[in-house]
C-alpha cells in the first residue's frame, strides 16, 4: 500500500522538475515495462548487471532474458515469475525517467528501495489475528455475494482496515458484513468514488460514537457534537477514499476520481445495487460502513 | 517568518482548515483568509491578494483544478500548492500543468508544511 503516487514522491524530493515529470507520465502511457525494471524492483538484478546485460544486447542478437540467464543474473524460472507477476504501475514512470535520461537505473534502483520502504514504515503490519479476520471477511463477502471478489474489492477492504488502524486505533472487531436492502441512519456521510472501478461508501455512526471517533481521529477531546466532530468522519471517509485513488493509480494505472463528501438527509437509505454492511466494533461504539458496490467493473 | 504574510486557505472541511493554520501557526502568525469551495477561493484570492494559497482538489461548487486555472489566468505568478488526498497520476499532472507549485498528499505532515513555507518565507 503506498502512502503517496511515485510521482509526487519524486517530486517533494526534488528529484524530478515538474516539466521532467509531466514528460515522463506522457512517454509511459506508451511504454512498455522492460524485464530490466521488473529485476531490479524484484531485487533480483542489480542495476549494473542490467546496465551491462543492456550493452552486452547492442552486441548480441538476443533477448534480455536469454543474456540474463546466460550470463547466471536470472534463472528460467525467475524469468517466468517476473513476466507472469503483476506489474506496479509506477514502475514504468521510473523506466520512462531512466530513459529520458533523468536518472539512471542504479538511482532508480535506490529510489525504488526508499520509496517502498518508507511506504511500508507507513503501512499497517498486519498481526496474524487480523489476516484471519480479513480473510474470514472476504470469505463472506464471497458467500454473500456468490462470487469472489475482484482484486480491487479486496484491496478496497484492506486499505480500509488498514486506514482504522492508522488513523482510529486497533481494537476493533470486525462483525460479519451482510446484505443491505435499507438502512436508517444516525450521522451518516457518504462519498461517491468514480471511474472504471466505482464504489459508493457510507460511513454512519451515531452522535456520541461520532464524538470519541473525531477524538481519536484528530488526537484532540471533544466532548460535544460540534462542527469539527462532524467534519472528522467526513474527513476520514475523504482520507480513506483518496488514499485508494492513490492506490489504484499506483498499482494498476486505474484512474479514479472522487465527488465531495455529502451529508445525507435521509432517515431511511434504500439500495437497488448490490450493498453490505459491514459493523466495525469499537470499545467507543460501533462504525457502520455501507458499501455500495457499482457494476462496472 | 510569517509575520505580515497573507495565506489563502481553500478547503471544504473546516476540520482540515484548522489542521493547517494548526502546523502554520507554528512558524510565525501570517492573516489568514478561508474558503469552502473553488469559487470562494477565486473571489478573495482576487480580493486579498495572498503570498500563498493552499488548495484542496475534491471541493463543491467549483473544484480546486477550475479555481487554479482561474487565480493563474488572473496572476500567472500565483503561488499555489495543492494539499489533496487525491494524488494520483492524472490529479498531480492536471494540477502542475494547470499552474500548482506544489502538491501535499493528505493526511497532512508538518514535515511537509515546514519545506513549503521554509523555502519561500526564511528570511523574511
Amino acid at each position: 500500500m503506498y502512502a503517496q503516487f511515485f510521482g509526487n514522491y519524486l517530486l517533494s524530493r526534488n528529484i524530478v522538475t515538474r516539466d521532467q515529470l509531466i514528460q515522463a507520465m506522457h512517454k509511459k502511457s506508451s511504454t512498455q515495462i522492460r524485464l530490466g525494471t521488473l529485476a531490479i524492483h524484484a531485487g533480483y538484478m542489480t542495476a549494473n548487471e542490467v546496465d551491462r546485460v543492456v550493452i552486452l544486447q547492442t552486441h548480441q542478437d538476443k533477448r534480455f532474458g536469454e543474456i540474463a540467464i546466460s550470463e547466471g543474473y536470472l534463472t528460467e524460472m525467475q524469468v517466468a515469475e517476473l513476466l507472469s507477476e503483476q506489474k506496479p504501475d509506477f514502475l514504468l514512470l521510473g523506466q520512462a525517467l531512466v530513459e529520458d535520461g533523468i536518472i539512471d537505473n542504479e538511482q532508480l534502483q535506490n529510489l525504488i528501495i526508499d520509496y517502498q520502504s518508507e511506504n511500508e514504515l507507513e503501512a499497517f503490519e498486519y498481526s496474524a489475528e487480523t489476516i484471519d479476520a480479513i480473510d474470514h471477511m472476504v470469505e463472506k463477502f464471497f458467500v454473500l455475494a456468490e462470487r469472489s471478489l475482484s482484486q480491487h474489492e479486496v484491496s478496497f477492504f484492506r486499505l480500509l482496515l488498514s486506514n482504522l488502524v492508522r488513523f482510529i486505533g486497533d481494537d476493533f472487531t470486525l462483525v460479519p458484513p451482510s446484505l443491505c436492502k435499507e438502512y436508517p441512519t444516525n450521522y451518516c456521510v457518504s462519498q461517491k468514488v468514480n471511474g472504471a472501478f466505482s464504489v459508493c461508501p457510507y460511513l454512519d455512526m451515531p452522535e456520541s460514537t461520532c464524538i470519541d471517533f473525531a477524538s481519536r481521529y484528530v488526537g484532540e477531546t471533544y466532548t460535544s457534537f460540534d462542527e469539527y466532530v462532524q467534519a472528522s468522519v467526513e474527513d476520514f471517509l475523504n482520507l480513506h477514499n483518496g488514499l485508494f485513488t492513490v492506490n489504484m493509480s499506483n498499482d494498476f494505472s486505474i484512474e479514479l476520481t472522487l465527488e465531495p463528501p455529502t451529508v445525507e438527509k435521509k432517515d431511511l437509505l434504500t439500495f437497488e445495487e448490490e450493498t453490505y454492511l459491514l459493523p466495525i466494533v469499537y470499545p467507543f461504539g460501533t462504525l457502520y460502513f455501507i458499501l455500495v458496490l457499482h457494476k462496472t467493473h | 517568518m510569517l509575520n505580515g504574510v497573507k495565506i489563502l486557505i481553500g478547503d471544504d472541511s473546516i476540520l482540515a482548515r484548522k489542521q493547517l493554520k494548526d502546523i502554520i501557526l507554528q512558524y510565525g502568525t501570517p492573516t489568514f483568509f478561508e474558503a469552502s469551495n473553488g469559487q470562494e477561493t477565486i473571489d478573495l484570492y482576487k480580493k486579498e491578494s495572498p503570498d500563498i494559497v493552499f488548495l484542496d482538489i475534491v471541493m463543491p461548487v467549483k473544484d480546486g483544478n477550475a479555481a487554479i486555472r482561474e487565480i493563474i489566468e488572473y496572476d500567472k505568478d500565483a503561488e499555489i500548492v495543492v494539499v489533496s488526498s487525491v494524488g494520483t497520476q492524472s490529479q498531480l499532472k492536471a494540477a502542475i500543468e494547470s499552474g500548482a507549485k506544489d502538491f501535499i498528499q493528505k493526511p497532512l505532515k508538518p514535515e511537509s508544511i515546514h519545506h513549503i513555507i521554509a523555502s519561500r518565507f526564511e528570511g523574511r
